[in-house]
């Protein structure tokens, strides 16, 4: 590594080869480390931008210059062409300028949003399975696309426009200083009531356009509600209904559509111009009389003072993208800094696990909420266990527990006698493993997702464990059989295919417990059977858990666990629980 | 930016209307509104000849000083220059004002019709039409209708001002009027080309970026994976190396889309040194005084900028008519179902009769070329086949979703034909595969067949359905929200709520598609004890996946390609080892608890090493 090792990395499963060190201590500073990086391009921008702004100005210059030439007795073309030459090149500096302001700035903005990306996903990388076991791939997700690209906005237009309309506003006025300090006056007065009116104009705008926003928002998900359940409005005769609550959003969005048309007509800034444009026609004439200007530098001032026009449409919006960035930074940041709170305790007790799992007096609930309360049960050594339940009833978080992503908030969960706290964590999750409802295949072919876990893994072995699996027929029934490849590029599987495949790779893993959520069911019969002679296969010779609903798991299963809204209803085999528990006996009921 | 960008979206769409027919219906719109229209008319001629007349009074204004340097001209002209400023902004506001009222009105006028029409079509035009389609013609196409009118007020504002300032120019030098207007076609080829070019290099980059993003999504999903197999490193080289590929490209469609304001100032400063130059060549001939030369060198920036707008407006009228012409095909979309206008009320008792019916969903696809049935009042019947027996439209003919070709469908030996719909669809229920739930209360949704249900009501069809306990399974019973579309609740649950609503609704037909997606055991109990209730004293018509189910059914049909080839009950028909059977060994076997009880006999070359179950 080329960086500085901080306490933090030494708790990390992953370093990022030549990892850069940003400050992550507020998300200002965050996104200031990353500019600096690459420290010779703002530094350009505002360079280039100077320049930019000066060129224009230059040329406003000139033409009043050139008017004072046409106005003089007497005077030679060749003194004009001389001005409007240098017209041409300063509008050829101005050009040149902005091309390379605008090249640094976008080259800035992507590849701060390059890094941001690249530094998130180390670090995700980084973090413990406990951690990422917790998250939902959906914001991590959003993390890394939209508010990446919202730092990316910031910078480019964003920060670019709010420094080129403020040097906009600077730079001509420095030139007005030049041509007279007097007549820099009535540019300042024009400013102050400039920022004025621009901040009050965007006070009043801002409620009514985050208003209109979520009137349009409001009424398109109404609509789109209507549309989608069309079958539920007609066969229940509500189109009228609908029609009514339709009709009241439009006309809500109706209202704040014409106060912000309203708003947007009675634009200030623009008043405040005509007026200070008029006021400085008046100085500049006055200043002339007496003496102290030429009437072309007067011409040369208005055109100076008219690039103060454009101004004040840019800075709004760009303010907002300011905005937008550092709150994205904000949300990176929030997932970067988080520490790993689960210890490696690379010092507890390591062996090879046996396969016997003791709840006793489980409790485990997020802030207030419980989601378990008093589970207890033991499970033995090579048992296969179903767990049953509706959604929600703590299924899936019973079984987080034996591989501590998460942990019990009282009582203890055993694995061959010794709490799974006192394991040491890697040698408790490399004996585990899970497969998940969605299961997670990458694009590359069957038998390289197959063979993920191990190195150095033979064809022959690839090829026992798909058929031990049962997916061994439907692979060959591929064109290119193993070396299909996966995903959208390739062949997309089905859910019960996909699953064949992780149990195939679970296999040539060889775990000591097995967690399988299996809360699916087959349409066909055909494959049912396949699926059921993979599962008990799988889960022979080892410790299993499976989270299920088909019946036939149930059924046969060693034990059966039965759980309702976070309780252990009840446990046992299947004669028993059919003896001894009503809820149990419904399932079966109606066949 | 937005001009560069605009029509990126929009598919390339066969247009039904011409645009005379687009623009004079727009128009009707517009009626209703015509004296605002004209206040909006006027402010605009106004607001134009007060911006044109500003900078030819500074021009003036520094031709009269130079001649008569008195501190009263001086003051008088400065205050006129204020004034028309002033004016200008005044006859704006009025312009705007106006404009936002009659384009809010004429949009919500629209929007309101196209609901009407939409709503009202028959469920064909929903299959031929996703949602998502249906929701952007009526909220986004609207919307750029709205910003297209909106649009062409302003490019007419500022086209106006152009043209009232060339023509006063004309007045004062035609030939350096003309060298101005040459650099017209120059400001709108740079635009145009750029355009052009913004608009490939975007289309590529998104599709880029999507291929892209979609392989960071995978190494994102695949992160808990490779960490279990200690495979990160691996990962993160196909993570940066897809991560440098979106740098580039997104680097590149940036750089093009940035080239536009530095060239056209660039264009438009050389324009200026041109002008300049020209008109003091005019100055010298005594063509015109200098105050005319800088009305010149400020027209220039009156040119160029407005250029921009102008040269992609015909573009963006084009799609604001294309969008306009969306919304007038959903108004205008041909009903399928066709009553016959006697509206005819029954109470109906459940007789449902096919007589030779003829149904195709298309011209290609013939769905029932001749069907017959006869369903007792009470009568219980499940339909079973294979996708694309006919299983649904059979059921979706009943409800008066379809109008079908030849034949008839008698209610309680009525023409469905001749029945008026409102009143014959509140006495049919129905349970699609995933039943649809309005954001809102269990109860809500409860109670949408039957608005006017007392809470008892609810609670009383709420606690018929099987046992009732599935209440207590709800974090709130029936105050439990159900999230958009139903999502905060399980399917199992939503199934239950479904037949809630039907048990309140309490219709003489039941229509059920069953849901195939799987349910938890428990909450697969629940549904089927709830099924036991609402197949009690009505007609039903059930397409079944559940072998429960077809167990209840009085009658089961078995359709291939839109025939019945066998019919009985469950036990009959599996005696006659027909299709049916082939049917039941394909989706139903594995479901029956017989074949539950067979299962350790069916691997029997797996040796059971299980160890002895603990207790």
């Amino acid at each position: 590594m080329s960086s500085p090792v901080t306490s933090r990395a030494r708790r990390r499963e992953f370093v990022a080869p030549s990892e850069y060190h940003y400050n992550r201590r507020s998300p200002l500073r965050w996104i200031i480390s990353h500019m600096m990086r690459y420290p010779l391009f703002p530094a350009a921008v505002v360079v280039t931008s100077i320049i930019n702004n000066y060129a224009y100005g230059n040329i406003q210059l000139f033409i009043g210059k050139g008017f004072d030439v046409i106005s003089s007795a007497g005077w030679e073309l060749s003194a004009l062409l001389a001005v409007s030459l240098v017209i041409v090149v300063s509008a050829l500096t101005q050009g040149v300028t902005g091309l390379l302001r605008n090249f640094a700035v976008v080259f800035l903005a992507q590849r701060i949003e390059r890094d941001s990306r690249e530094e998130l996903y180390g670090n995700l990388l980084g973090k413990s399975q406990t951690f990422l076991g917790r998250q939902r791939v959906g914001d991590i997700m959003a993390r890394a696309t939209n508010d990446v690209r919202m730092i990316n906005m910031m910078f480019s237009p964003g920060l670019m426009l709010i420094i080129d309309s403020g040097l906009a506003l600077v730079v001509p006025l420095v030139m007005i200083v030049f041509i007279d300090p007097w007549l820099s006056l009535v540019p300042l007065i024009f400013t102050a009531l400039l920022v004025l009116t621009v901040w009050d104009y965007n006070r009043k705008l801002k409620p009514v356009s985050i208003r209109q926003r979520e009137q349009f928002g409001a009424m398109n998900a109404a609509l789109q509600e209507a549309t989608s359940g069309i079958e539920v409005v007609k066969s229940n005769v509500r189109e009228r209904y609908e029609w009514d609550k339709f009709t009241q959003n439009a006309r809500a969005y109706r209202d704040s559509f014409v106060t912000q048309g309203e708003i947007q007509a009675r634009y200030w800034p623009m008043m405040a111009f005509a007026v200070c444009w008029g006021a400085a026609l008046l100085h500049g004439l006055i200043l002339w009389k007496s003496g102290a200007v030429t009437l072309g530098q007067v011409v040369g001032f208005m055109g100076l003072f008219s690039t103060f026009r454009f101004v004040t449409f840019i800075s709004i919006f760009s303010f907002n993208l300011v905005q937008l960035g550092v709150a994205s930074a904000g949300r990176i940041l929030s997932l970067v800094n988080v520490e790993t709170e689960v210890d490696e305790n690379a010092a507890g007790h390591a062996a090879q696990i046996r396969g016997r799992v003791e709840f006793q007096d489980v409790s485990f609930g997020y802030d207030a909420a419980p989601v378990l309360e008093k589970v207890n049960f033991v499970v033995e050594p090579g048992e296969t266990v179903a767990i049953v339940g509706q959604t929600g009833s703590g299924k899936t978080t019973l079984t987080r527990l034996v591989n501590r992503i998460f942990d019990a908030t009282s009582g203890s969960v055993r694995v061959d006698g010794v709490d799974v706290k006192d394991w040491s964590i890697a040698s408790l999750r490399s004996q585990i493993s899970t497969i998940d409802q969605d299961v997670f295949l990458f694009s590359l072919t069957v038998r390289d997702n197959i063979a993920f876990g191990r190195d150095g893994v033979t064809r022959e072995s690839v090829l026992h464990a798909a058929a031990s699996a049962q997916a061994d027929s439907f692979i060959r029934g591929f064109k290119d059989g193993y070396d299909t490849e996966i995903g959208e590029r390739g062949v997309m599987l089905s859910g019960g295919q996909k699953q064949r495949i992780a149990i195939a790779r679970a296999f040539l893993t060889d775990p000591r417990i097995l967690i399988l959520d299996d809360s699916t069911s087959a349409i066909d019969s055909k494959t049912e059977d396949e699926i059921q002679r993979a599962m008990k296969r799988i889960s022979s010779s080892r410790t299993t858990f499976i989270i299920t609903h088909r019946l036939s798991q149930i059924r046969w299963a060693d034990r059966i666990v039965v759980m309702r809204r976070g309780r252990l209803l009840d446990q046992g085999s299947h004669e028993e629980l059919l003896q001894r528990c009503e809820e149990y006996r419904r399932i079966f009921a109606q066949i | 930016m937005g001009f560069v960008l605009d029509g990126l979206e929009t598919e390339s769409y066969d247009r039904a209307y011409s645009d005379r027919q687009l623009v004079e219906r727009i128009l009707r719109y517009f009626k209703p509104h015509s004296r605002k229209m004209g206040v909006v008319a006027i402010a605009l001629a106004l607001n134009s000849i007060a911006g044109t007349a500003g900078p030819i009074l500074i021009s003036r204004a520094i031709d009269l000083v130079a001649q008569k340097a008195e501190v009263t001209v001086i003051l008088f002209l400065s205050l006129a220059v204020i004034a028309l400023g002033a004016a200008a902004w005044l006859f704006n506001y009025i312009r705007q004002w106006y404009t936002a009222r009659v384009v809010g009105d004429v949009v919500l006028e629209l929007r309101s019709e196209v609901f009407d029409h939409a709503i009202a079509h028959d469920m064909s035009f929903f299959d031929e039409h996703p949602s998502g389609k249906i929701v952007s013609r009526v909220t986004s196409d609207t919307q750029d209708f709205s910003n297209t009118v909106t649009l062409v007020v302003d490019v007419l504002s500022q086209l106006l001002v152009m043209v009232a300032l060339t023509a006063w120019l004309c007045t004062i030098s035609l030939w350096l009027t003309a060298i101005l207007l040459s650099m017209a076609p120059v400001a709108a080829g740079i635009a145009l080309a750029f355009r052009a070019l913004a608009r490939r290099v975007t289309r590529q980059a998104r599709r880029a970026t999507a291929v892209i993003n979609a392989q960071i999504q995978e190494s994102i999903s695949g992160i808990m994976v490779a960490k279990a197999f200690r495979r990160e490193h691996s990962l993160f080289n196909t993570f940066t190396a897809n991560n440098k590929l979106a740098y580039r490209v997104g680097q590149r469609r940036d750089i093009v889309l940035n080239l536009i304001f530095p060239v056209m100032g660039l264009a438009a400063g050389i324009g200026t040194g041109l002008v300049s130059y020209a008109g003091g060549v005019t100055v010298q001939g005594n063509g015109m005084s200098t105050g005319d030369w800088f009305l010149f060198m400020q027209a220039v920036g009156f040119f160029w900028f407005p250029l921009l707008n102008i040269a992609s407006f015909w573009s963006q009228f084009q799609d604001g008519l294309s969008a306009s012409e969306r919304v007038f095909a959903l108004i205008d979309a041909d009903p399928g179902v066709h009553q016959t206008g006697e509206s005819v009320r029954i109470l109906v008792r459940g007789e449902v009769r096919f007589d030779h019916v003829r149904f195709a969903y298309s011209e290609k696809e013939m769905v029932l070329p001749d069907f017959s049935l006869h369903i007792r009042p009470g009568e219980t019947v499940a339909l079973v086949g294979h996708t694309g027996a006919g299983k649904s439209s059979i059921a979706r003919l009943v409800t008066r979703f379809y109008e079908f070709q030849e034949g008839k469908l008698r209610i309680d030996g009525v023409d469905i034909r001749t029945l008026d719909l409102a009143s014959y669809r509140r006495q049919v229920g129905l349970v699609p595969q995933d039943p649809f739930l309005f954001s809102g209360t269990v109860r809500e949704n409860i109670r949408y067949g039957k608005p006017d249900a007392t809470d008892d009501e609810v609670r009383y069809a709420a606690t018929h359905v099987g046992k009732g306990d599935w209440l207590a399974d709800l974090p709130a019973g029936l105050d439990t929200h159900t999230g958009e579309r139903g999502s905060s609740i399980s399917l199992g649950q939503r199934q239950l709520v479904a037949l809630a609503r039907v048990l309140l609704k309490d219709p003489a037909i039941f229509i059920l598609d069953e849901a195939t997606a799987s349910v938890d055991p428990f909450t697969e109990a629940q549904i089927q004890e709830g099924l036991a209730s609402v197949l009690e004293g009505r007609s039903a018509i059930v397409i079944a996946h559940r072998l429960s189910t077809i167990r209840k059914a009085d009658r089961i049909l078995v359709l291939e390609k839109g025939h019945i080839i066998e019919e009985g009950t469950h036990a009959a028909l599996l005696k006659t080892s027909g299709h049916y059977s082939t049917l039941y060994n394909t989706y139903f076997r594995h479901q029956s608890l017989e074949y539950i009880e067979n299962f350790s006999h069916r691997f029997p070359e797996e040796p059971t090493q299980r160890q002895p179950a603990g207790s």
